[in-house]
């Protein structure tokens, strides 16, 4: 069972996309460069009955929209007792609620003409709560006493068909929405019954935004993005489109987080420097995504077609059947066959990571959309 | 730089002015949060009673949904895309689309379509479906259109008659997946093709990309003209190109493989005409695709940058078009900093190459 949707190629098309990819540099159908995402339009704040919201557009049509809403929920403590809680102001740290933290958050997927517990959109939901959660420090942000916990409901919409696996739309979209999500500001004090300020102005971001007095540790905390990567021998892709995502010999959803998380020494000497290194990019999760080139038919080399030339009408010779399961022909397509080299696998997750790479190029591009 | 990420543009005041764009960004920041007392600007777009289409000038941008009431006036008449409710006079528009006056005669052109078969028309198919004695192709229509094993040019050169034997290896000729270029040669009566492949212009098709534009509409997609097949030479040491524009929005672009009848008008030898036919034949069904250089490869991506481009900004796409985006695209990688081997043609070059086509 494929996790992404199958698409209907000819061999003819899927040798020829196979081989242009695999040139050095590779000659994508759309003639974007290599690490080049397609140019997208987005905009957020566009659902005024959410804490944050965001729209994201590609150019081909497909569309998503995300909303975030949040609600206070009280905390069950488990039967051993009390979370241990350590006190102190702001990036609070609570330890022993395990379990209870991935309920925090609710994500729900929808994509037009598929069920909803459609396989593929469980596993891409999955894979979205999955990069958030294993980001412990994102759960964290919704901790509000000990009693109280804020409950996050994030709604992933895909408002147009998917005209491509729509993994990194939906991520970058669902990074938007928490970017501009904010959560209204905390008044009362303690364990009390929690009490917010009225005034939604004075709301604080989910994720304080580094514009502000902000420390730069501060604003390095981003929420986690999934990227698909893919590779056609050697040659490493970003953002896949359908066609290329068909002829993908590896295809990986990678989720990767800008900056430390608390647990990792904060407000401490992190070495890094805001704008000219690069941000410190944490591996958060990795996902093989099945690609569908699996499931293509193979071509039928000219030398095992019985409708080709000399051949016609003739049944197909034994030998040139032979030939035709043997060695690859030139021109002919073959599905790939095995599993991924662990080198190919490596230098994916390392290009993913690069410091000052693609990653951190898309999220400066994400923290510069207007939040308004 | 790997990703742009551009504001939206803001849309267009299709129904007249509106000034509730501006309004709503600094609404929806103060309200925030829930606001259920119903002062959001979404209340302010409430559906206006339409003006008399009379007082609109004929180049007047108008876009009317499904069930909205174009006019109540008797001295129009309903044309395409519109409908009379029983025992009225007013039109009602029965698609989305622009409405555009022809005299007195209101019809709606819609935004989006699918393709509506026309006897004659060359269109490029996949197939979809292999049965017994045909096969079901996907042109972009409401149905699929079917393709009997009769209508196809059989292999052996000459044109014989289908055999137990073709029945049985149907799926050597066309199997699902396939792309193939053919012509529609008969029409049902609910408007489901027929199509025929029996010319030697016709057949599988491989060497190349698939592209498929939307339907008609909206200005943009592929439009019926003269010529739907050419062969041009491209820039940079790329040899020949063929492209074939399906009627149907489904576009391929591949390398020109010099074909054997090509080959024997050169050389004049003696060679008769079925022989020729004997010889184009055996290529017909194969799905090996020759050796491509890497110039071909770039041109071809190039090519198809050039007709999603032409889409994406809402031209038509035909010979002319494709053909002037074409050479405007090579200018434009001359002088870009990559050099001519930038094929990149999305997002703002998109547009700057639309913009050149249409300024001319």
């Amino acid at each position: 069972m494929s996790s992404t949707n199958h698409v209907l190629l000819s061999p003819a098309e899927l040798a020829y996309l196979h081989a242009s990819l695999s040139l050095t540099p590779p000659i994508r159908p759309d003639g974007r460069a290599p690490t080049q995402f397609r140019p997208l339009v987005a905009e957020t704040g566009i659902l005024p009955g959410t804490n944050g919201s965001a729209r994201i557009c590609f150019a081909d049509g497909t569309e998503a929209i995300v909303g975030v809403k949040a609600e206070v929920e009280r905390t069950v403590v488990g039967p051993e007792g009390e979370g241990v809680i350590v006190e102190g102001g702001e990036g609070e740290v609570e330890e022993g609620g395990g379990e209870g933290e991935a309920g925090w958050v609710e994500m729900t997927v929808e994509i037009p003409g598929v069920r909803d517990d459609d396989s593929g959109t469980a596993f891409l939901a999955a894979m979205l709560s999955e990069g958030l959660l294993a980001d412990e420090g994102f759960v964290r942000r919704l901790w509000i006493n000990r009693r109280f916990h804020w409950k996050l409901y994030l709604d992933i919409i895909l408002i147009s068909p998917p005209l491509s696996y729509p993994l990194p739309l939906l991520s970058l979209t669902t990074h938007l929405a928490l970017l501009s999500t904010r959560l209204p500001r905390l008044k009362s004090e303690g364990d009390e019954d929690p009490f917010f300020d009225d005034d939604w102005a004075a709301a604080p971001y989910l994720f304080p935004r580094p514009n502000g007095k902000s420390t730069t540790f501060v604003s390095q905390t981003r929420p986690p993005i999934t990227l698909l990567v893919m590779a056609v021998g050697n040659n490493i892709i970003f953002d896949p489109s359908k066609e290329e995502l068909a002829v993908a010999d590896v295809a990986l959803a990678v989720s990767v987080t800008a900056g430390s998380s608390s647990s990792q020494a904060p407000s401490k000497h992190v070495p890094m420097d805001t704008s000219t290194e690069g941000r410190n990019l944490r591996l958060l999760s990795i996902r093989t995504i099945d690609p569908p080139s699996r499931l293509t038919p193979p071509g039928v080399a000219n030398a095992a077609n019985s409708a080709y030339g000399a051949n016609a009408g003739q049944k197909t010779t034994h030998e040139a059947q032979a030939t035709a399961e043997g060695e690859a022909v030139e021109g002919v397509w073959r599905a790939p066959r095995g599993g991924a080299k662990r080198m190919v696998l490596g230098a994916l997750v390392q290009k993913v990571l690069e410091r000052g790479g693609v990653v951190d190029e898309v999220l400066d591009a994400l923290e510069g959309v207007d939040l308004g | 730089m790997p990703i742009t990420i551009l504001a939206p543009r803001p849309s267009r005041a299709a129904n007249g002015p509106s000034d509730n764009a501006s309004s709503s960004d600094s609404d929806s920041d103060s309200n925030g949060g829930a606001d259920l007392d119903g002062d959001l600007p979404m209340t302010t777009t409430k559906p206006k009673p339409k003006t008399h289409p009379s007082k609109h000038t004929p180049s007047s941008f108008e876009i009317v949904t499904p069930g909205e009431t174009i006019t109540s006036d008797p001295q129009w008449m309903r044309g395409h895309g519109t409908y009379l409710p029983p025992s009225t006079t007013t039109i009602i528009s029965s698609v989305a689309g622009t409405v555009t006056r022809t005299n007195k005669l209101l019809s709606v052109r819609p935004l989006r379509a699918r393709y509506t078969p026309e006897v004659g028309d060359l269109i490029v198919g996949r197939i979809v479906e292999v049965q017994a004695k045909r096969w079901r192709v996907d042109v972009g229509s409401t149905q699929l259109a079917a393709l009997p094993l009769s209508a196809i040019n059989l292999p052996g050169g000459i044109l014989r008659k289908r055999t137990e034997t073709d029945e049985l290896q149907i799926r050597s000729f066309f199997a699902e997946g396939d792309l193939l270029v053919a012509e529609v040669q008969q029409l049902f009566g609910d408007g489901g093709a027929v199509l025929h492949t029996r010319s030697l212009k016709y057949g599988k098709l491989r060497n190349g990309v698939f592209v498929a534009v939307s339907g008609v509409g909206g200005g943009g997609g592929v439009v019926r003209s003269r010529r739907q097949v050419w062969t041009m030479d491209v820039a940079n040491g790329g040899g020949q190109v063929d492209v074939v524009l399906g009627v149907n929005g489904y576009v391929w672009i591949s390398k020109h493989v010099e074909t054997a009848a090509e080959a024997e008008k050169g050389a004049t030898t003696t060679t008769g005409i079925t022989n020729i036919e004997e010889s184009v034949s055996a290529t017909m069904y194969s799905s090996q695709n020759d050796r491509i250089e890497v110039e071909t490869m770039r041109e071809i991506a190039r090519l198809r940058g050039v007709v999603t481009a032409l889409v994406e900004n809402g031209l038509r796409v035909d010979e002319d078009m494709v053909v002037r985006g074409y050479h405007e695209a090579v200018e434009m990688a001359m002088v870009s900093a990559e050099g001519s081997d930038d094929i990149y043609l999305g997002g703002e070059r998109g547009q700057r190459l639309a913009a050149v086509l249409t300024g001319v």
